[in-house]
Formats: C-alpha cells, structure tokens, sequence
C-alpha cells in the first residue's frame, strides 16, 4: 500500500512496542492479534531495527496480511491485517 | 497449518547463552511452535531455584570481563531476565522443559521440587533423541 492510504487506516488495535527491544515488539504483536476480530487492522509502533523484518514475515508467515510499515522520526508503524 | 516442532538441548548454565536461548524460544513461540528443552549438564544448575535468580552464580560463556557492561546493557535495553523469557514462551505457546536426571544428580537436585517451576520433568536422555528425531527445528546450546 502507498503511504497516504496506510496513513489513512483507521487501525481497530494500536500496539505501542516502542522501548522494548527484539524479541518484545514481536511477541506484544503476537498477543494483540489474538485480541482482534478477522478482517481488522492493526498497528505496532516499534523502535527497534530488527522488528521490520520479523513482523511482515511473522505475519504473511501466519497467513496473515502485511498492509505496509510508515517511517516516523525515532520509530515506525507496521500496518497488518488479521485473516 | 500444523504447528512445527523445535527441540532445544540447553547444555550451558551461563547468563547469555541462556539469554540467547530465551530470546529464540520467544521467537518460536510467536510461531505457535511446540517446543521441548532439554537442560543438560550446565544448564541444570542454572534451573536450581537456589540459583536461577542469582546473577552472582551465573557466569558469561564469552566475554566475562565484559560482564558488567553486559548487564548494564540489558537492564537499559529493558530485555527481560533469562528465566522470563522462558516464562513468557510458555504461556504463549506448549513449551515442555525437561531436566536431565544425572545433570541434576551431578548438582546435588534430585526431585523436581530441587528446581525452578518452570522446569515439567526429570527425564534421561532417550527422550531427547526421540525429540530431536521428531523436531523442524533442532538446536544446542
């Protein structure tokens, strides 16, 4: 997705991961789309370099969709959404 | 999808290779994967409860003069305690963590009591091979 329509999403759970290090934004992602209902989106804030790569993967890997990631100043948002 | 299998033979006892593991078992344990740990030799005193908690039992496998900075560095990374990780993994996903009996008689532990609560069984090392036989994932430590 292109930046102007993942920030247009208006996500139904928001994960703030910022602060913790690998593996905490992966498993805090992990626990939020148990929380979710199929069909809705979610976003993880992160701060850590590593998490950009595991969570699409992570996702696609679950059969999951990986909507995209934004870049903010100090930290990024992963859009996905849960099958 | 099934979920895979990962078997993970804990050999070492030290701070960060034990770290290291926590943070691979995290991982697949985001995966749904069903894991058995093995602790053997080493790892077994780590899990005694008398010294799982102790930072002054455990050693670093490399590095040891770099300790400190080590520890400094993960309190400030906010990473969690070794035995936290394991924690965590276990309530996300079916994690089995198998002490090696004579790693335990080797230290003085004989019952399962001798250990933290993390630890399920006291097993002999027939069960490991027939983990590791069955295992996606197969790793030592």
């Amino acid at each position: 997705m292109l930046v102007e329509e993942l920030q247009n999403i208006k996500s139904d759970k928001t994960v703030d991961a910022r602060g913790t290090a690998c593996p905490g934004p992966l498993l805090a992602a992990k626990k939020a789309i148990g929380e979710i209902k199929s069909g809705e989106v979610m976003e993880i804030l992160s701060s850590d370099e590593g998490t950009k790569k595991d969570i699409p993967k992570w996702a696609m890997k679950k059969g999951h969709e990986y909507l995209g990631t934004i870049e903010e100043s100090g930290y990024f948002i992963i859009y996905m959404k849960k099958n | 999808m099934e979920n895979k299998k990962m078997t993970l033979a804990l050999f070492s006892g030290s701070l960060d290779k034990l770290t290291a593991a926590g943070i691979i078992l995290s991982g697949a344990a985001a995966d749904d994967m069903q894991i058995d740990v093995f602790v053997l030799l080493q790892g077994a005193r780590a899990f005694k409860k008398e010294f799982a908690k102790d930072k002054n039992e455990l050693q670093l496998a490399e590095n040891a003069h770099l300790r400190e900075e080590f520890l400094q560095s993960l309190k400030k990374l906010n990473v969690n305690e070794w035995y936290e990780f394991f924690q965590q993994a276990k309530e996300i996903t079916n994690v089995k963590i198998h002490i090696c009996g004579l790693a335990g008689k080797i230290w003085g532990a004989e019952k399962l009591e001798d250990f933290i609560d993390l630890a399920d069984d006291i097993v002999g090392i027939g069960e490991y091979i027939t983990a590791a036989e069955e295992a996606d994932v197969h790793l030592f430590i």
